[in-house]
């Protein structure tokens, strides 16, 4: 499967090779870096690859790794097409999938339906109490008390701000216009509203206010459960209303798997899977396929090629921060990518 | 040779004698050191034409698109979605769709600065007075280094308690009170309404305010400790009060280099950015509703929005930044030389102006 010109160790000479970017990612690339680095340490030698890892924002990530200051950069968010046409030799790696939840902090609302359409009132401030009649359409039964919404967004450039505003886009593309979509935009005057800095800010943002919603990485969901804020249920693109878990998240994304392109760059937001989750995407390595030398460039290949195989262990990688390992077929494609990494 | 030297310096001893000998090195003659010693003094200057010209240079492509409607409108777009294309207007490259305005920023950021002023520069006037004319000289410097303390307290540090404690609590303790308190008149009508959550233009200011406070108080009681006895001995046998001798005798004999301190803190608050990048909420383009709102500073946005502006391939939302960046650089420049000229007309001597920053 993998040919000759991916190597499984690192170069012989002890090289360096930088990290920055993503701060979802951030944890996940520290414990795979750690890892790796243990394995080509020599016991009471020095490390054969040291591997330094920061994170700085995707923005950030994709800058450095374009303007060549670091070796790997990673993002929430697939390269932009001015972003390729400025750096051609940029590639977006799929290293694992990730998803998005919809947190809200409604004090006796077990069970929350959402879709685009009411998230776009909410978040444009149409709607601004829960007990909103369009919020109560989707949720039957339910009993909405009277409590003003608050609606919290990211303060910092994000990946999460992207897919979530890609997913009001996608469903409802006349209330939330394409020039709304991006890793930061300008939000609606939404009176009460709050910007947060970090999925952090937004965990604890949401649970010191009454009455919020936020959108929220699926890595943070043991901190939201912690903070006692509820999940809602997303509708996804064939109209079903779900939960992220493991199940609804790799459902969603293997409506994906056949169409994602040599290229990776595919948004999988509102998929047509019926038991899919709507809010998921690849988690991505931004890397130039021309490295400052050969020995550098064989240690990221080796390395990123670790990740997309021993790297996508669920109990001791993917499952603390609950992501999803990609599908055999998207490995295949990441590591023909790798492969083109040189110098 | 040591004749040009000693024009230099002409407190210095070199005309005198045999040359001094203190430090015990030699740097290889005095030539050397003179050298070395013009190159250090320079380098403070260097450093700030080097910022502005490398801010400037990075700043043109953006002035010149932008043009006077950066300062006239408040939407910050970096292009229309996050697959627009690079596109060139008048040969400066940018995402299609994209359009910068600063206004809100500006308004923010002289907003909060006027706010914190207007509650700072009483109460540290005050302070400063009582601390050299009424409390006892050890109390006076215990509370003088309490003084001086606070205005070490890194920003950073203000700005979690603000996000953290001091917020919260006025959002639900402090401003419910004045708003439900206040007329809903024109003008007045700017403190009612919606109290916010303990983000926005109020607890931004007030955390500035605290950060002010130190500089203003300081400077303040270090210029009336310069008010010479007699004239306040003679004011007092003519019967004044003691706040007719501030008024009319302590103040006035400081009145420019008052003003000075003042317009030093001023400085301080336009250009403080991750206090108030904390507590202000971010709310990017818009200008506070009333005085509870979420708003934003030329500081705040500026780090919130690099990352941002870092992926955008054609860099014109970086050039952005960097115009942002000039305009708060300009104003602060501004600021700090009007306030220096001020002190200095008060006093010949050297002052601690700026102490703490």
């Amino acid at each position: 499967m993998v040919g000759p010109a991916l190597p499984t160790a690192p170069a012989k000479s002890p090289q360096s090779i930088t990290e920055t970017g993503s701060t979802l990612l951030f944890p996940l690339m520290g414990s795979w870096a750690t890892d790796y680095q243990k394995l080509y340490t020599p016991s009471g030698g020095t490390p054969t690859v040291t591997i330094t890892t920061g994170g700085t924002g995707s923005g950030t990530g994709i800058t450095d790794a374009s303007t060549g200051t670091v070796n790997i950069g990673a993002s929430d968010a697939y390269l932009s097409s001015a972003q390729k046409s400025e750096t051609p030799g940029l590639m977006n790696i799929a290293l694992a999938i990730s998803g998005q939840q919809i947190s809200y902090n409604v004090p006796g609302v077990k069970k929350l339906n959402l879709d685009a359409a009411t998230l776009t009132k909410i978040y444009t401030g149409k709607i601004t109490n829960w007990n909103d009649p369009a919020i109560k359409a989707i949720n039957p039964g339910a009993s909405l008390p009277n409590l003003k919404i608050v609606t919290l967004h990211r303060a910092d450039s994000s990946g999460d701000t992207f897919l979530f505003t890609s997913y009001l886009n996608a469903q409802d593309p006349a209330g939330w216009p394409a020039a709304n979509v991006n890793t930061t935009i300008s939000w609606p005057s939404v009176s009460g509203s709050l910007a947060e800095t970090g999925n952090s800010g937004m965990v604890a943002g949401c649970a010191a206010n009454k009455g919020c919603i936020a959108y929220i990485g699926i890595s943070y969901l043991q901190k939201t459960e912690a903070a006692g804020l509820g999940e809602a249920f997303v509708k996804n693109g064939s109209g079903k209303f779900l939960q992220p878990t493991p199940a609804t998240i790799k459902a969603g994304a293997a409506a994906f798997t056949s169409k994602t392109p040599a290229s990776e760059t595919i948004s999988m937001i509102n998929g047509p899977a019926p038991r899919g989750y709507a809010i998921i995407n690849y988690e991505y390595a931004i890397v130039n396929t021309k490295q400052s030398n050969g020995p550098q460039a064989q240690d990221i290949r080796a390395f990123l090629h670790w990740i997309v195989h021993e790297g996508q262990d669920a109990t001791t990688y993917l499952d603390p921060v609950d992501f999803q390992p990609l599908p055999s077929s998207v490995v295949t494609q990441s590591d023909a990518q790798i492969a083109k990494i040189g110098s | 040779m040591a004749a040009s030297a000693s024009e230099l310096r002409p407190e210095g001893e070199a005309g005198h004698g045999p040359p001094p000998r203190r430090l015990g090195i030699s740097f290889g003659g005095d030539r050397a050191v003179r050298w070395v010693g013009f190159v250090f003094a320079l380098l403070p200057a260097g450093g700030l034409l080097a910022v502005l010209a490398v801010l400037a240079v990075e700043a043109i492509p953006a002035i010149k698109l932008n043009g006077w409607g950066f300062f006239t409108h408040s939407v910050w777009n970096q292009g229309g979605g996050y697959n627009a294309v690079i596109v060139k207007t008048g040969g400066v490259a940018h995402l299609a769709g994209s359009q910068f305005g600063i206004l809100a920023e500006i308004v923010g950021t002289l907003l909060t600065s006027a706010i914190a002023l207007l509650i700072a520069v009483p109460v540290s006037v005050g302070a400063a007075l009582v601390i050299v004319e009424r409390l006892p000289r050890r109390l006076a410097s215990l509370v003088g280094a309490f003084l001086e303390l606070l205005a070490g307290v890194p920003s950073v540090v203000i700005g979690l308690w603000g996000v953290l404690t001091f917020g919260p609590f006025i959002a639900h303790d402090i401003a419910p009170w004045i708003a439900r308190n206040f007329p809903d008149i024109p003008v007045l009508s700017y403190f009612t309404g919606s109290t916010g959550n303990g983000q926005g233009l109020l607890v931004s200011s007030l955390v500035l305010a605290v950060m002010v406070i130190p500089i203003v108080a300081a400077t303040s009681r270090d210029l009336i400790r310069q008010v010479p006895i007699l004239p306040r001995e003679g004011a007092q046998a003519l019967g004044m009060s003691d706040f007719e001798t501030a008024r009319r005798v302590t103040l006035p004999w400081v009145g420019s280099g008052i003003v000075g301190a003042v317009v030093l803190g001023l400085g301080r608050a336009l250009g403080e950015t991750i206090a108030v990048a904390m507590t202000c909420g971010f709310a990017l383009g818009e200008i506070p509703g009333n005085l509870y709102g979420a708003m934003t500073t030329i500081a705040a946005t500026i780090v919130n929005e690099l990352d941002s502006a870092f992926g955008d391939a054609s860099k014109f939302s970086v050039r952005s930044l960097a115009e942002l960046a000039l305009v708060l650089m300009v104003i602060t420049l501004a600021t700090n030389v009007v306030a220096r000229l001020l002190v200095r007309r008060v006093s010949g001597t050297a002052l601690p102006v700026g102490r703490g920053l």
